[in-house]
């Protein structure tokens, strides 16, 4: 109890793929849990089993069961049109009390497609070309749960197929099997994992020492705002001071240069910086990709509800010591 | 051939407890626990954790490579933690209902 941080946090952007926030007033240990828990341990669904009917395609079996694995399984509760945390809905396959499986803890899709069926509905000009199977021949006997086909309409537009492809058919060729998803965790097998990028950078805290800087020079200044190679500073243009950049906490490399190029300046070595960059240590400038399977802000509150279950997991385990 | 399962990593086996603890018999006021099947995520917050209470003098944490007392501190450790975690939940859920209300109001939907 006494010990307690109160955190904060602060949302720079929300897509429904991408998220952005500023968190702060903790410590980066909290930060790097969060961002290891999201890449690693939030739950989500993928296709873990292939039985395969037939197959005569160029690729073998397991090359397509490989890519079908990676496919995004993307869930979507009742009611609402955002990828969904699946962990309410399903249990993990281990811990289902059924013999084999169970629409409580797995999904079946279903695959056929036949090239000779197919190639006598397609217009004349696409005859007897390669016929691609893509993510949207999977059929789902469960209405919630579908492949997420693209990240957004903009992916959608400039692609050239309707879905992820699978695999591509000529002539004579048939593909036809039966694939169950299952919800697992990142760390058992990177197709589950539900986020592109999920990274942290620490917040710059810049500065900038206004009565040296009035002993400088324009060129000097100038010189410094060229050292950096992040170029987190400008010359305002009415005053003619150094200021920093607004979006700086996006650039921030923190590198030498600019004290290297300070050294040079001073008139002795211990006189104060004009410009000093640091990295904060308890504020964090979060960005989050997901691939498709979740909508990012699910993903953030999955983690955090994953870490608080650890946690009590954990303060129960350690109460049993005490006796 | 020799390579375990992946689940293995995290699942506990079927003789092993999560947490076990051992007093430290050189030092007084002292002791290890031991939290299997864990990693550096929990590992590293316990320990920031324990630091900041001003009755602990020293915590820290190994995690060897896998080819080789002080009980109640821990528990306060923990609790703060869980404590930490659901006033970051609120706070996610504010903001973003918030940042909602702010943009939607800008740009029916986008």
């Amino acid at each position: 109890m006494p010990q307690q941080r109160f955190p904060k946090i602060e949302i720079l952007s929300i897509r429904p793929h991408h998220i952005q926030f500023i968190l702060s007033e903790t410590d980066t240990s909290m930060a790097n849990a969060i961002r290891r828990i999201m890449i690693a341990e939030v739950p989500t669904l993928a296709i873990d089993l292939v039985e395969y009917a037939e197959n005569s395609s160029v690729l073998n079996d397991e090359y397509i069961a490989h890519r079908l694995g990676l496919i995004p399984i993307r869930y979507v509760p009742e009611g609402s049109m955002r990828g969904g945390d699946c962990h309410t809905a399903f249990l993990p396959h281990r811990e289902c009390v059924c013999y084999d499986r169970c629409p409580r803890c797995s999904v079946e899709f279903e695959l056929d497609v036949d090239f000779d069926k197919v190639n006598m509905t397609r217009p004349d000009q696409e005859r007897d070309l390669p016929l691609t199977v893509t993510s949207r021949d999977l059929i789902s006997n469960n209405i919630l749960v579908a492949p997420a086909h693209f990240l957004n309409e903009e992916e959608q537009d400039e692609a050239h197929d309707e879905g992820i492809s699978i695999v591509k058919l000529g002539p004579g060729q048939h593909l036809k099997l039966k694939a169950i998803a299952r919800m697992g965790i990142s760390k058992e097998h990177a197709k589950w994992c539900p986020v592109a990028v999920a990274t942290y950078r620490f917040w710059p805290i810049i500065t900038i020492n206004d009565e040296a800087c009035q002993m400088l020079t324009m060129e000097q200044k100038q010189e410094l705002v060229e050292a950096c190679p992040d170029r987190i500073l400008e010359l305002d243009e009415i005053t003619g001071n150094l200021v920093a950049v607004e979006n700086a906490y996006e650039m921030a490399t923190y590198t030498e240069d600019l004290k290297v190029a300070q050294d040079a300046m001073k008139k002795r070595p211990e006189d104060d910086d004009f410009v000093k960059v640091e990295p904060s240590t308890d504020r964090f400038v979060f960005s989050v990709e997901t691939t498709g399977a979740m909508d990012a802000e699910e993903i953030l509150f999955s983690a955090l509800r994953v870490l608080k279950d650890r946690m009590n997991y954990l303060a129960a385990e350690v109460e049993k010591l005490k006796d | 051939m020799n390579a375990p399962e992946r689940s293995a990593c995290f699942l506990l086996d079927d003789d092993e407890e999560k947490v076990e603890y051992s007093v430290d018999t050189k030092v007084s006021n002292a002791g290890t626990f031991t939290f299997n099947k864990e990693d550096h995520t929990v590992a590293n917050l316990l320990r920031m954790q324990l630091l900041r209470d001003p009755a602990v003098k020293f915590a820290g944490y190994m995690h060897p490579h896998p080819l080789v007392a002080p009980v109640e501190v821990l528990s306060a450790a923990i609790e703060d933690l869980s404590n930490e975690t659901d006033h970051l939940i609120t706070q996610v859920t504010d903001a973003i209902d918030k940042w909602k209300k702010e943009n939607d109001q800008v740009g029916l939907g986008m």
